[in-house]
């Protein structure tokens, strides 16, 4: 039992080893903030539990991460040695109280732009001339793809556009106001529409449309829906409109097929 | 070959310099840097591994890549016609300070954040993308920033650490020594066109890749 648990926590000791070898590798801390003996000898202290391959594999892991963190802490002090070396923290603050001009000035004074010319030579020139003439003509490789006749271009007007879906036939807030008078003529003595009743059009997509349509007129105050149980109601308003009459609440209402049924009928 | 840009990024390979040029590709490259001196130019050799597209040569000698590229430096007047913004140079200088100093990575969040305190957020993260796609920044597989080729090719990164290093609040420098700040804190155009900036970068960038 005692060796069970064990194994747990140097399972653990491993991957937090491993985990801070990692952040490491990423500068996210110091290489030099690993004691490397201590972990060396949490490593050697369980060595000789490992029984399944996994632990091994995990073993394996720890030290290859902490010969990395070693290899970092070699790479770090060549680099300290050398004359690039500033602190991190010291330039961040150094960099945070120049002004722009002072580091692009100092910018300037170590930048050497190389030079790079992009224009036509007398052998690229020769070598897309022979490309183009050696190329196919644009009916010969259209011919290639096998596309069926040729269709010249032609013309199309408005409402062809507009069958296409490529363009609105009225201005989405003509549509609206449209559909909020029509709602007002179909409201009875009670000022109000049974919801459905109003939605309803001769077909589904139809139906979608409108209740998407009546969606916007209820979330932009231009008219009310009141829902008690299974029954819901449409109010239209009249104008000025304000967002802050629209509804607060978001009322997700399925369109069933039948929805649309009675009317096909 | 060493001036004109075939491909992504401008010079020749130490191999194609060798098949155009010969054995003694060498020499004839330090007769052109000398010829290159009164244009203030210069050759500029940068080692294959410093570069995101090494391919070992053919011969299976080490790889070098040859640029040619100012020798010495701009002034801020000769910067501004390059088109580039102060924000983008001062950026730059951040970005690379920061990196060097954390050995030649850094994660993305803390160089958007520093360039942020200078430009603005959003500019910061158009930035870096422009910074990487220009080649002056690569990104490794895990997602680390990491010095370009370009930076490799075009900045002296000792001087502008060390000057840097040795800076002064700019508020500090005028007052100790005014003559000394004059010139590398010559006010540039700051509210200058941004989008010949972008262009600029952008342009680079399209060429690029």
């Amino acid at each position: 039992m005692a060796e069970k648990t064990g194994r747990v926590s140097g399972r653990r000791e491993l991957e937090e080893l491993i985990q801070t070898c990692v952040s490491i590798e990423n500068r996210q801390f110091n290489p030099f903030l690993l004691d490397i003996s201590e972990a060396l000898r949490i490593i050697r202290r369980h060595a000789g539990s490992w029984k399944t391959l996994g632990d091994n594999l995990l073993d394996m892991r720890a030290i290859t991460s902490l010969a990395r963190v070693v290899g970092l802490q070699s790479a770090n002090l060549r680099f300290q040695s050398s004359s690039l070396f500033v602190d991190p923290g010291m330039v961040k603050q150094k960099v945070e109280s120049m002004s722009r001009e002072q580091l692009a000035g100092f910018l300037l004074l170590s930048w050497h732009p190389v030079v790079e010319l992009e224009q036509l030579t007398e052998a690229s020139t020769k070598e897309a001339l022979d490309y183009w003439q050696k190329m196919l003509s644009f009916f010969e490789r259209r011919k290639r793809l096998q596309p069926g006749p040729f269709d010249s271009p032609g013309a199309m007007d408005t409402p062809e556009l507009a069958r296409l879906r490529v363009l609105e036939e009225k201005a989405f807030g003509r549509r609206l106001e449209d559909l909020r008078r029509e709602m007002k003529e179909k409201v009875g003595e009670e000022g109000r529409v049974d919801y459905w009743t109003f939605v309803r059009a001769s077909n589904f997509a139809a139906t979608v449309l409108r209740a998407q349509m009546v969606s916007f007129l209820v979330s932009y105050g231009m008219a009310m829906l009141e829902r008690k149980k299974e029954k819901m109601w449409l109010t239209p308003r009249d104008p000025p409109f304000s967002t802050g009459q629209g509804s607060p609440l978001s009322l997700p209402i399925p369109i069933p097929m039948e929805a649309v049924v009675p009317r096909a009928k | 070959m060493l001036f004109f840009k075939r491909g992504r990024v401008p010079g020749a390979r130490s191999w194609e310099l060798k098949t155009g040029l010969g054995k003694e590709y060498l020499k004839v490259l330090a007769q052109l840097d000398e010829a290159l001196k009164d244009l203030d130019l210069e050759v500029k050799k940068v080692e294959s591994q410093t570069l995101s597209d090494y391919k070992p040569g053919p011969d299976g000698e080490e790889e070098m890549r040859y640029f040619v590229r100012l020798k010495g430096t701009l002034t801020p007047k000769e910067a501004r016609m390059t088109g580039w913004r102060i924000d983008n140079l001062a950026a730059l200088a951040a970005c690379m300070s920061l990196i060097v100093s954390k050995q030649g990575k850094s994660e993305r969040k803390e160089l958007e954040q520093i360039i942020g305190e200078k430009v603005g957020r959003w500019r910061a993260l158009t930035l870096t993308d422009a910074f990487l796609r220009s080649g002056y920044l690569e990104e490794d597989e895990e997602g680390l920033m990491k010095i370009g080729w370009r930076t490799r090719a075009e900045l002296d990164l000792e001087s502008l650490m060390m000057l840097i290093a040795e800076s002064k609040p700019r508020g500090a420098i005028v007052e100790e020594e005014p003559g000394e700040v004059a010139e590398a804190t010559e006010p540039l155009e700051v509210e200058g066109p941004a989008e010949t900036v972008e262009a600029e970068l952008e342009d680079q960038a399209s060429t690029d890749g």
